[in-house]
Parts: C-alpha cells; sequence; structure tokens
C-alpha cells in the first residue's frame, strides 16, 4: 500500500511541478491557521477547558461556519507552497513546518463540490509530507513535533459520525447485513495515517522529546477512534497505536488501561464498538510478550476484562482475538486454565448455538494446554456443561462437543478421571444414543460411549444400573418437590394466620 | 402423604433446592423466598435465612437478580421496619458483582428499603454502607455507590453530610470513567438532597469538573444533568452557573454533546427565566436548528413547537421560523419527519395571521413530501391546525395527500393512514367525507395485507359511531353487505369481521334485518373457514339481539353447522351453542 501511495506522489508530484506557478514567498496559512492553533496549545495539561470547548478545532466545528452549513466555505485563499526539492537544503525544515501548517486546515467533505481546488493542494501536499518523512530528512525537533502533532490531531481528532439513517428505511425492511459506513474524507485521512505511522517508525523521532506531543490524550483520542465505523481507519489505527505502544514504553501501562475501560464500557454499558477484534489485536501481541511469571496486573486484566468480553451479543465480530490472547495466556501460565475454563462456564450461552459453537471451539483450545491439576479442579462443573451440549438439538453443538473425543491430549485427560466424568454425562450419552434426531451425533455418541465400555466395563455397567434408577425416581422426586413446596406454602399461610391472631389480641 | 408428618425445615428445603444443576428449579425457589421467611417466621428468617443468603451469592447472575429483586420487597418477612437494617449485608454484596443488571437491581432495592428505613438506622448501617461501596476495591461496588447517595443524605448529621458531599466529589474524580460515568448520572439526584448553600459551591464545583473531564462519555451525562441541576438552582444562580456553560456546550465540537444540548435546552429556558432565554438560549437554539449534524436538527427540530411556546410570537416568527422554513426542506427526511411530528402545535402560538402567512406553505410544503412518514406526521396532528385556521384552506391540499398515502405500497403507510381516518372524518365533517374518502374506506376492505383488511373493518366501525347509525345504514351497510359475493373467500372473511364490528354499534333492529341474513346465508358457504367464522360471529352477536331471534334464527343455524363434515366447523358451532345456553341459564 506504502509502495502503492510513493508510486502515486512521485507520478502527480511530477506532474505537479510541472505545472507550478512561479513561487510567492508568502504564507497562505498565516490568515487561516492563527484561528485554528489554540486548541492544542496546552501542550500536555490536557484536559478539556471552557477556552478549549469555545475555540473551535477546525473549520468544521467552527460555529460560524455551522451556521453557513449551506453556503460556507474556506474564506482564505489556500495556496500550494514550492515543492522541497525546489528549495535548498536550509530551508526544507522550514517548508516542512510551513507544509504541516497548511494541512492543519479541514474542508468538508459531505459536499464533494465544495473547496476541490484546495482540497487537491492538501492531498498534494501531504504526500509531499508523506515523502519527505520517508526520506529521512526531518529533523524533529521539539516545534516540529509540536507542530506535527498538532496538525494530526486537528485532521483525525473527529467526533464520529453515524451511520446516515437516510434511504435505508424505504428500501428495506429486510436488508441484514449492513454495508461498513466509508468516511468521506478518507483520502485525507488515509495520507495523515500515513504520516503519523511514519512519523511514530522514525528512527529520526525521539521518544524523549516526542512523548511530551503524543501524550495521554493524545493516546486517548486515538484510542476513541477505534470505534470507527471505516475498516480502513481501524485498520490503521491498529498499526499505529502498536507502534506507539512498541516506542512509548511509558505510555505502556496507560495504553492497557484505557484499552481496558473500553472493554468494560463496552461489556457493562454498551455493547457497541466497531473496534475490538483491532484492539484484541494489538493485545495479542502484547500478552505474548509478557514476562514470566505474568504479573498479578496481567492476571487481572485476563480475568475482569478479556474473559467477560465472552458475554456481549456481538462475540462472533471478535472471537478469534479474543480467543487467541486467551491461549496465549494460558500457554505461558497454565495455571490459569481453570479460571478460564470457569470463565467460560460462567458466560456460557443459554440459546445462541452458533455463540456456542464458538465456546467450544475455544474451550478445546485452552483444554488443549490444561493439566492434570488444573483440569482436576474445574472438571465437575465443566462435564456437567459438556453433558447439556451433547444433548444439544443442535446437531453441531452436540456434534462439537463429541468431536472432544478425538483430540488425544483431551481424551486422556477424561479417560485419567473417567471415575468422576462418565457418571456426570452418562445420562446424556444414554439419552442421545435413544432420542437423538441427528445420524452423526446418534453414531457418534455410540462411539464415545463404546469407549468408555472398553476402558472400564465395570464403571460403565455401574453408571448404568444408576441411571436406570435414578430414571425410575425422576417422577417421583418431582412429585416430592412439589408437595415440599405445597407443604411450606401451608405452613407459612399457618404461620400468618397464627400471627395475625396474636396481633389482634 | 407421609409426607406430611415429616418434620420440614425450611432452610433445608431451600438449599438443597439451591444446590440444584437446573438453574430454572434454582430461579424458581427464589422467587420463593417470601414463602420459606413466612414458613420461618420473622425471627427465624432473621437468624437464618438472611444470613445464608449473605453468604450464598456465587450463583449465575440469573439467580442473583431474582434475589436482588425479592430482597426489595422483603421487609415485612423480617419484621418490619424495625428489623429492615437486616437486609442490607446480601444487597451490599450483590452491589459488587460484575453483572450490569444485577448491581442495578441491588442497588433499586436499596433504594427501596433505605426510603422506608428510620433515620438512626440509615445513620448507623446505610450510610456507612454508602461509605463502604464508594471506597471499594472494585469498581462495580464504586459504581453501585453513587446510585445511594440521595437516600442516605438527608437523615445524617453535619459532619456525616460534608462526608458525604466529599466522597461523592471523590467518586466524580475517580480513576475508572464507569465511576465517573455513573456520578455524573446520579448528580441531578443527590443534588436534589443537598442544601442550597453547598448545592452552590459543592455541587456547581462538582458540575464544573465533570463538564470538562476527558472522556465524552462523562462529558455527555453532565450535559444531560445541566436541566436537573438548573431547576434546583435560584434563577440567578442559574444564570450565572448553568447558562455559560450550557452555551459553549451548544458550541461543543461534539455533536454528541450538542445532540444533548439541543434535548435539554427546553427546560433549562424554564429555569432560567424570559430574559436570559431571549438573550442567550435563543440564538443556541437557532444555532442548533441549523447544525451541521442531522442527527442534531432531529433533536432541535422536534423541540419547535415546545420551544416557542415559551417565547413570544414576535421572537418564535422573528427567530424561529425562518429556520422551521429551512428544515421543511431539509436534506435528511429525518429532520422533516421530526419537524412534521410537531410544526403543527405551533399554529396556536403564532395565531392566525403569521400561521396562515408563513405556516400553511409549509404545511403544504411537507404535506407534499416525498417521505411518506412526514406527510403521516402531519396529517396526525390535523386537530391542532384545524382549531387555528379553519380546515377549508388545508382541504386542498389535504386530499391528494391522503389519496396517495391510501395507495402506498408500504402496507405499514396505508395501516398508518387508516389509524387516522376517522380523526379525519371528525375534522372534515360529513360532506367533505362522503365525497372523497368514502370509497377509499371501501378498497381497503380488499387490501392485498390481512392487517389492513381487519384495520379497515374497523375504521369502519368507528365511522359509524363517529357519524351515527343512519349515516352508516346509508353509506356502509349497503356496500359491505353487497362484498360478501366477492369470489374470494378472504375477502368474504373480511365481510364477516365488518359485521361482527358494525353490529353493537348499528343495533338491535338493523342487526335483525340487514345483518343477520347475510350470515346465515354465508353459512351456506363452500368454504369451512367462512364456516366457522359465520359461527363466531353468530356467537358474538347473541347478546345483542332479542331472545326469539336467537331461538329462531341463530340456534337453527348452529345447529346444522354443529353437523359439519369439518371438524373446525363444528367444533366453533359447538361453542357457540354451549355459550348460548349459558347466558339463556344466566338469564
Amino acid at each position: 500500500m506504502i509502495k502503492q501511495i510513493l508510486n502515486k506522489v512521485s507520478r502527480k508530484q511530477s506532474k505537479f511541478s510541472k505545472n507550478q506557478e512561479p513561487l510567492d514567498a508568502q504564507n497562505p496559512n498565516l490568515t487561516c491557521s492563527g484561528s485554528k492553533r489554540s486548541d492544542l496549545t496546552g501542550g500536555n495539561s490536557r484536559k478539556l477547558s471552557s477556552s478549549d470547548i469555545s475555540a473551535p478545532l477546525n473549520p468544521r466545528f467552527n460555529p460560524n461556519d455551522t451556521n453557513s452549513r449551506k453556503g460556507g466555505h474556506v474564506s482564505v485563499s489556500y495556496e500550494s507552497l514550492p515543492s522541497f526539492r525546489d528549495v535548498p537544503s536550509s530551508e526544507k525544515q522550514n517548508l516542512f513546518i510551513k507544509k504541516v501548517i497548511m494541512c492543519s486546515v479541514n474542508f468538508d467533505f459531505t459536499d464533494p463540490t465544495k473547496n476541490l481546488k484546495e482540497k487537491e493542494i492538501k492531498r498534494q501536499t501531504l504526500l509531499e509530507l508523506v515523502d519527505f518523512v520517508a526520506s529521512n530528512n526531518v529533523k524533529f525537533t521539539e516545534s516540529v513535533i509540536h507542530e506535527f502533532v498538532k496538525m494530526v490531531s486537528a485532521n483525525l481528532f473527529r467526533e464520529l459520525t453515524p451511520q446516515p439513517r437516510d434511504c435505508k428505511i424505504l428500501q428495506s425492511y429486510d436488508l441484514e447485513e449492513e454495508e461498513p459506513s466509508m468516511d468521506l474524507s478518507w483520502p485525507h485521512l488515509q495520507i495523515v495515517y500515513e504520516l503519523l505511522l511514519r512519523f511514530i517508525a522514525s528512527p529520526e523521532a525521539d521518544a524523549k522529546i516526542a512523548k511530551k506531543f503524543i501524550d495521554h490524550y493524545f493516546v486517548l483520542k486515538l484510542l476513541d477512534l477505534f470505534d470507527s465505523e471505516d475498516p480502513r481507519e481501524r485498520e490503521y489505527l491498529k498499526t499505529i497505536l502498536h507502534r506507539v505502544y512498541g516506542k512509548f514504553m511509558v505510555h505502556r501501562p496507560f495504553i492497557r488501561k484505557t484499552i481496558n475501560n473500553i472493554f468494560y464500557r463496552f461489556v457493562l454499558e454498551t455493547e457497541k464498538h466497531n473496534g475490538i477484534a483491532e484492539l484484541l489485536e494489538i493485545l495479542g501481541s502484547i500478552v505474548n510478550g509478557f514476562a514470566l511469571p505474568l504479573k498479578e496486573e496481567h492476571k487481572l486484566f485476563l480475568s475482569r476484562a478479556l474473559i467477560p468480553l465472552h458475554k456481549p451479543k456481538s462475540l462472533m465480530m471478535y472471537h478469534q482475538q479474543l480467543s487467541y490472547c486467551i491461549t496465549q495466556f494460558v500457554e505461558k501460565d497454565c495455571k490459569l486454565a481453570d479460571m478460564v475454563i470457569r470463565g467460560l462456564l460462567k458466560y456460557w450461552p443459554v440459546t445462541n448455538s452458533s455463540k456456542e459453537i464458538m465456546f467450544l471451539g475455544e474451550l478445546e483450545e485452552v483444554l488443549e494446554a490444561t493439566q492434570q491439576p488444573q483440569f482436576h479442579r474445574c472438571m465437575v462443573p465443566l462435564f456437567k456443561q459438556i453433558a447439556r451440549c451433547l444433548n444439544s438439538l443442535h446437531f453441531q453443538v452436540a456434534e462439537r462437543a463429541l468431536f472432544f473425543w478425538n483430540n488425544d491430549h483431551i481424551e486422556s485427560l477424561i479417560r485419567q478421571n473417567r471415575k468422576v466424568i462418565l457418571p456426570i454425562i452418562f445420562p446424556a450419552l444414554e439419552r442421545n444414543g435413544r432420542y437423538h434426531w441427528n445420524q452423526a451425533v446418534h453414531s457418534l455418541t455410540l462411539n464415545v460411549r463404546k469407549i468408555f465400555f472398553d476402558l472400564d466395563p465395570e464403571l460403565f455397567n455401574e453408571c448404568l444400573l444408576n441411571f436406570q434408577e435414578e430414571e425410575a425416581k425422576e417422577e417421583k422426586i418431582q412429585s416430592r418437590r412439589e408437595s415440599t413446596w405445597k407443604h411450606l406454602e401451608e405452613i407459612a399461610a399457618d404461620k400468618a394466620s397464627s400471627n395475625e391472631a396474636v396481633l389482634v389480641n | 402423604m407421609s409426607m406430611a408428618d415429616e418434620p420440614l425445615y425450611p432452610i433445608a428445603v431451600l438449599i438443597d433446592e439451591l444446590k440444584n444443576d437446573d438453574i430454572q428449579l434454582r430461579l424458581n425457589s427464589i422467587r420463593r423466598l417470601s414463602t420459606i421467611a413466612r414458613a420461618l417466621g420473622e425471627e427465624r428468617t432473621r437468624k437464618e435465612l438472611i444470613p445464608f443468603l449473605s453468604e450464598n451469592n456465587d450463583d449465575d447472575d440469573e439467580v442473583l437478580l431474582a434475589m436482588a429483586e425479592e430482597l426489595g420487597v422483603f421487609i415485612p418477612y423480617v419484621g418490619g421496619i424495625e428489623y429492615a437494617n437486616i437486609l442490607l449485608p446480601p444487597l451490599e454484596t450483590l452491589c459488587t458483582v460484575e453483572e450490569t443488571c444485577v448491581r442495578d437491581k441491588a442497588v433499586e432495592s436499596l433504594c427501596r428499603i433505605g426510603s422506608q428505613m428510620k433515620e438512626s438506622h440509615l445513620v448507623d448501617s446505610f450510610a456507612p454502607l454508602v461509605k463502604r461501596l464508594a471506597g471499594g476495591e472494585w469498581f462495580t461496588a464504586r459504581v453501585s455507590a453513587c446510585g445511594l447517595f440521595h437516600i442516605a443524605y438527608p437523615s445524617a448529621s453535619e459532619t456525616l453530610k460534608a462526608e458525604l458531599r466529599s466522597v461523592f466529589s471523590q467518586l466524580c474524580q475517580d480513576d475508572m470513567p464507569m465511576v465517573r460515568r455513573a456520578a455524573a448520572t446520579n448528580l441531578g439526584k443527590f443534588a436534589a438532597t443537598v442544601e442550597p448553600a453547598h448545592l452552590k459551591s459543592d455541587i456547581m464545583q462538582i458540575f464544573q469538573d465533570l463538564t470538562q473531564d476527558d472522556q465524552d462519555s462523562v462529558r455527555l451525562l453532565a450535559v444531560e444533568g445541566c436541566a436537573a441541576l438548573g431547576k434546583l438552582l435560584e434563577p440567578q444562580d442559574c444564570i450565572a452557573h448553568i447558562l455559560p456553560v450550557i452555551v459553549n456546550f451548544s458550541q461543543d465540537k461534539s455533536w454528541r454533546v450538542r445532540y444533548m444540548v439541543a434535548n435539554q435546552l427546553y427546560e433549562l429556558c424554564e429555569a432560567v427565566g424570559p430574559e436570559p432565554t431571549k438573550t442567550d438560549l435563543v440564538p443556541a437554539y437557532v444555532r442548533l436548528l441549523r447544525d451541521n449534524e442531522a442527527e442534531v436538527r432531529i433533536a432541535a427540530a422536534g423541540k419547535v413547537t415546545k420551544f416557542s411556546r415559551i417565547l413570544s410570537p414576535e421572537l418564535a416568527i422573528q427567530h424561529i421560523l425562518p429556520c422551521v422554513k429551512e428544515l421543511s426542506s431539509d436534506s435528511s427526511q429525518h429532520v422533516r419527519s421530526a419537524l412534521a411530528s410537531v410544526i403543527m402545535g405551533m399554529a396556536p402560538v403564532l395565531g392566525k395571521e403569521a400561521t396562515i402567512e408563513q405556516l400553511l406553505p409549509i404545511f403544504l410544503s411537507l404535506l407534499k413530501d416525498e417521505f411518506p412518514d412526514v406527510r403521516l406526521n402531519i396529517i396526525s396532528k390535523l386537530d391542532q391546525v384545524n382549531q387555528v385556521i379553519g380546515i377549508d384552506l388545508l382541504s386542498q391540499s389535504l386530499l391528494p395527500a391522503i389519496v396517495e398515502l391510501a395507495e402506498d405500497r408500504h402496507w405499514r403507510v396505508r395501516l398508518a393512514i387508516i389509524e387516522y381516518i376517522p380523526l379525519l372524518a371528525s375534522q372534515l365533517g360529513v360532506g367533505f367525507f362522503d365525497d372523497k374518502l368514502g370509497a377509499l374506506c371501501m378498497q381497503w376492505l380488499q387490501d392485498k395485507v390481512y392487517s389492513i383488511r381487519d384495520a379497515a373493518a374497523n375504521n369502519l366501525k368507528r365511522l359509524a359511531e363517529e357519524f351515527g347509525p343512519d349515516w352508516a345504514m346509508q353509506h356502509i351497510v349497503p356496500q359491505v353487505l353487497d362484498m360478501i359475493k366477492n369470489p374470494h373467500y378472504l375477502y368474504r372473511m373480511t365481510v364477516l369481521r365488518a359485521i361482527s364490528l358494525l353490529a353493537p354499534v348499528m343495533g338491535s333492529e338493523i342487526t335483525c334485518s340487514k345483518l343477520l341474513p347475510v350470515v346465515v346465508s354465508a353459512s351456506k358457504d363452500r368454504v369451512p373457514n367462512i364456516k366457522f367464522n359465520v359461527a363466531k360471529v353468530l356467537q358474538s352477536l347473541v347478546p345483542i339481539v332479542d331472545h326469539p331471534v336467537v331461538e329462531k334464527s341463530i340456534k337453527p343455524c348452529l345447529v346444522e353447522l354443529a353437523e359439519d363434515p369439518d371438524v373446525d366447523v363444528r367444533y366453533f358451532a359447538n361453542q357457540a351453542l354451549q355459550s348460548i345456553d349459558q347466558v339463556m341459564m344466566s338469564s
């Protein structure tokens, strides 16, 4: 992708420089950038103050512009600056800053006919910047970084717009798949993201200086953008955040904490977020790098943020990445298997079969890395759940559970603990053998049944006997329960009336 | 029956049931917690059951949710208000679990119990509980604490009050955004219990901090609290402290914040009084009406009428009306739709002249909107404009709009317009109706969609009620009865449905002379579905007609149907016959 852009850059640039008007030394940005500069000058103290709120970030949010939404345009001259190769080396640094400042101006992309010329100029300028940063010629001094981060912030940190509601309703009530919405300003955004990525990756950019500007507020805003509906944007964000995490050691705890907060909000409050998969992908690689023994903080992260992520309805969207993170943990420290398995059981889906299949898949991977002692601790509740899965009317669920016996590691765990496990799952096997509608499930069940029988015929027959006894008693237990409650009701009524009698006396 | 002799230990039953693997059984037993409590008696409930519940809350969230709910109404079972504090410990634990529903329910139950508790208990047990939760290690406890302050505060001593205020303010600065959001959500409730002096100092400081939070989600909730807080303050304080904040917010760069402002602005006007409204809030509102973001305009457009009502007509005409004009041709159909649903209410505010001159053209253009929802919204509020300018000016444009909606290809749109026909009929009068709409009402009876046919039958009934039986006899009944000859059985069924609805309105005489014969003849239909519907209709006619008619016409017909070869026809015929017998017996 980068190559593509560069090709385009050079092609466009040559065309561009041919058509170039004679240079004039004026700075076209002075007029328009002055008012826009006030927003981020707060430096590190980035708590929003009311002056921040009233000072608009960029023309798009400029209230005056807002008012004239039907006819507004950027009313300043927006001319392109000379190309880098047309100025002496000593001037290049200055020109870089000027171009950066120039790119801090945003244009309204909702109206494709507006500011066409200016949009193209900005696009070209951004591409030149990408090229220049790539050439490693920039000295990223404090002031350069300051302007650069300001420009990036002005471009990227916008409130994400909801999907336009128009024209969806009439066309289709039954349209299930929603197209991901594409950000209209992507032609600019993409290059800004590319620039930011190159800046972070550039060895010229010293993390010690840059961290003053790539600060907590910047990281927070970057993380907010993960909710973007545009998959292209999230892809860039993923790469960039990963690099930021790698480069800025000081921010690591903050980034992890903020991601946790996003997860908590997603699981406990909104259940809506577009970037969970991307965030988990970053975390997957972070978890991969955790040193052993695992810190308590990281274990808490597993139990309080990752495991609850199994709950939301939209698990399908990020299950693969989540499952990767979880198995990473278990592979690093097999003592965690017990906690993970109990966690899965806690969030086990009740009615959603496709989710259940995902759970079974993940469970198999976790069990794969589980050792005897941990298995021992959770096998009772685990196999109660598996028994329920075996009896699922959804044949894929039942089948997926039966496939566990094809896994050598799991099969051997089961075999060693058969004295506990078989009594739990025996009724399920028996019922499947008798009633299950699906042929494949039926034969797989018989297979498993046979494995147990061959393994330990004595135990098997004992379970069979038990099962038959229980079955015979079932009705009796039911009626006993009913009569117990009835009796309780009577006692309660008695007490109440005697109480009243006491009161009357 | 040996059961009754065995001694029964209610707690043991519960423990046993809660051990069961089947979650449904566990849920059932928690749902019957009050039975166990009553069986135990108050004292043993306090000494055995409640401690047991406090310790055994490691169950599925669903069970915990049920437990949190049950405990909220448990005061009578532990011995009344005197012992209400016994219930706090189990709920406190439930306030710390992970699942949001459980925590919310536990907080709700705690509030319910707290609001009945004795003052001394509130001070000795409830307030310490709030403080413990607020200092909880995990954020779930702190989130729950936020919702309890307004219960603990009023009965506290001065020192305790000061402490509670400072604890709340700490929660507003909590490290976790989840806690700050909960605090922001509950700020209004808490503020309502705080004394005016502290309101101005402590609470306003908290509010200011929240409005400047790093996280948009927190700021958003702070805006939501604006109006509630504004109403608590004296107008001058509100002007000094809330007004600047809201004006700033109305220009926030986040559209979500502006959206919240658009929703709250009206209530804030009430709090600050007319003068600041005029100077500050009207301009802010006008900005929102012209916002870049459609969502904001939708919210703002929906408040046009409410807002205009609190302004003088001149102000409304000068500032609001021009925006309304713009919005009526907004690019987003949802904005237009929101506008259309409230704009009719502006007529009484503006007065007749301004309405005819300025508002009428807007009505008319919205009535021709390409989007059916917009047109429907205008039509649904027609009575409001009728009061001001009379319907005559509108009726010219109204008819094409109605006809078009009546034939819309989406049945939901057709359904919506049918619902408004009685309203239209009452507004437009019999003359207009007969000329223009009568045919439409009959046409719907033969719609392809069942819901429309059903609604059409219902509509006929409502029209008959509106215009009276004589009118119905002339304009509805003959046409409907004529449709019984339709070759399609579904349409014949619609006729039966219409008859059953019309009969009570038309009265005994017309029912016997006109409707009943048609029903009886339909019992000879070749389609069984018609026949068993005849049985149902006949049953419904019994209370309307006189006894001899039942004996002479209805019963013989039903007896015949009861011999029908079709099992369903026989079933419904017998049902009808049985019910007739019952009526006869009782009378």
